[in-house]
């Protein structure tokens, strides 16, 4: 049996996943990257900060003994 | 025959290794984010990681698709081994072609064609073959492209040119997370398939988990693996289907990443390469001006096609001539011995070498501003 809402579910989860750590690392860069004047550079940062959290999170999906150290965060 | 289907199996992980170690590594070599030397030997350190984090899926590689037990067929070693056979060598043609093919399609085709020839048709679960394996196939290529080229468009939109270098330091964690998640996935294949062995040869009992020096052995073998770099197919995937850029390649490992993390996570097994050569192809299709090589990606879906029935038919060949007995064996042996060397000797007459895919570090955003604004570069009077 194929199971379509599991592939829906994975669709949706690698495209919010993917996409958002390629959207807040843009920002990133965009607002704290190179030829900026400094101005929203803390929000750049926060930008990076977030990419970092979400990647973390990847890291628990993997390393499922993570996951507490992470959630206590 | 226990120890030599072991041994085959070390062997089949060692080629796992090298075959795949461009899932990861090739869009970070390919932008010069790592230098390639420096990839695969955090390639190689993360799958010896990642071999050691879970053993979940090492009991899936017998999870229905070869029905067993009382109903169906007992498989024995000597059919793990002919499957074996035809994985390894299927595995070194495509190497040698530069394919990135799927090394657990390899596997699973050369033990469904071994117990075909063992135990005839009914002994396949055709329902799980498609559900679990051909499916999936198709669909995650697609997703991940899809994903891939979202994300580059993204990427691309929010970001000036010239901060874009930026993404190269973003991909070396991207691509590890993808070396880290193929450690978990693939070293545990061979781990399946050694535990199966003993568990069929009497060693061990059934329903129990690997014995720690599996585990061993294994990580061990597809970090080396990984460590001795497939540079045929790190070419193939870096540079061969499309110029990619820091941006494009940080897009496409994130979306290679998230797809692979998704899946697994919901319980689809499915295969890194795909992932990976789907992502480079959506990165190339998402910006502008890129072009994607269709006649190399066809090539490379042909490869996909054939994997299956080609190492399956391997597979049977080798388990029609292991059912003589133990000349068969031996035959089996000496035969894919001679081949291998072949293939090795083959290959040595076009290397493509770590120093063949070097990236000049300012081969893609010309450095005019960069000199006057930032560090200016040392040697220059």
């Amino acid at each position: 049996m194929i199971e379509w809402g599991n592939f829906l579910l994975v669709l949706v989860g690698s495209i919010v996943g993917g996409c958002g750590v390629v959207l807040l690392f843009s920002l990133g860069l965009r607002f704290a990257g190179p030829e900026t004047d400094g101005r929203w550079r803390a929000l750049g940062v926060i930008c990076f900060v977030l990419c970092g959290l979400l990647i973390a999170a990847g890291v628990c999906l993997i390393i499922p003994a993570f996951a507490p150290f992470f959630a206590s965060l | 025959m226990v120890a030599l289907v072991i041994a085959l199996a070390l062997f089949f992980d060692f080629t796992n290794g090298f075959h795949d170690t461009a899932n990861a590594m090739a869009t970070p070599i390919a932008t010069g984010a790592l230098s390639p030397k420096v990839a695969v030997g955090i390639a190689a350190v993360l799958n010896l990681v990642g071999a050691f984090i879970s053993t979940t899926v090492a009991n899936t590689i017998s999870g229905g698709l070869i029905n067993e037990g009382p109903s169906g067929v007992l498989i024995t070693p000597t059919l793990i081994f002919a499957g074996l056979l035809g994985a390894v060598l299927w595995n070194l043609v495509t190497w040698v072609l530069g394919l990135p093919s799927s090394s657990s399609h390899a596997l699973f085709g050369g033990l469904i064609g071994a117990a075909i020839v063992g135990a005839g048709f009914d002994s396949i679960n055709l329902s799980v073959l498609l559900s679990k394996i051909v499916l999936p196939a198709v669909l995650a290529p697609i997703t991940a492209g899809l994903v891939s080229f979202l994300a580059t468009r993204l990427a691309y939109k929010v970001t000036k040119k010239r901060q874009r270098e930026g993404f190269r330091v973003g991909q070396i964690f991207t691509s590890s997370l993808v070396s880290l998640a193929h450690g978990t996935n693939d070293a545990q294949k061979t781990m399946g398939v050694i535990t199966l062995t003993l568990i069929a040869g009497g060693f061990q009992k059934s329903n129990t988990q690997p014995e720690f020096w599996v585990i061993l052995v294994c990580a061990v073998a597809i970090a080396l693996g990984t460590y001795s770099g497939g540079w045929r197919i790190i070419k193939t995937l870096g540079k061969g289907i499309t110029e990619i850029e820091p941006g494009q390649g940080f897009a496409a490992e994130a979306a290679t990443t998230a797809t692979i993390l998704a899946s697994t996570h919901l319980g689809f097994a499915l295969s890194t390469t795909q992932v990976a050569s789907g992502s480079v192809i959506g990165t190339g299709i998402g910006r502008k001006g890129a072009s994607v090589r269709w006649r190399t990606a066809g090539r490379i879906a042909l490869g996909w096609l054939i994997t299956i029935p080609a190492a399956a038919v391997v597979g049977a060949i080798a388990a029609f001539v292991a059912g003589a007995g133990p000349i068969g064996i031996g035959v089996d042996a000496v035969v894919a011995t001679v081949i291998i060397v072949g293939i090795f000797v083959y290959s040595r007459r076009s290397r493509v070498t770590s120093h063949s895919l070097a990236v000049e570090p300012t081969q893609f955003v010309r450095p005019k501003k960069r000199q006057k604004s930032k560090r200016p570069s040392r040697g220059t009077p």
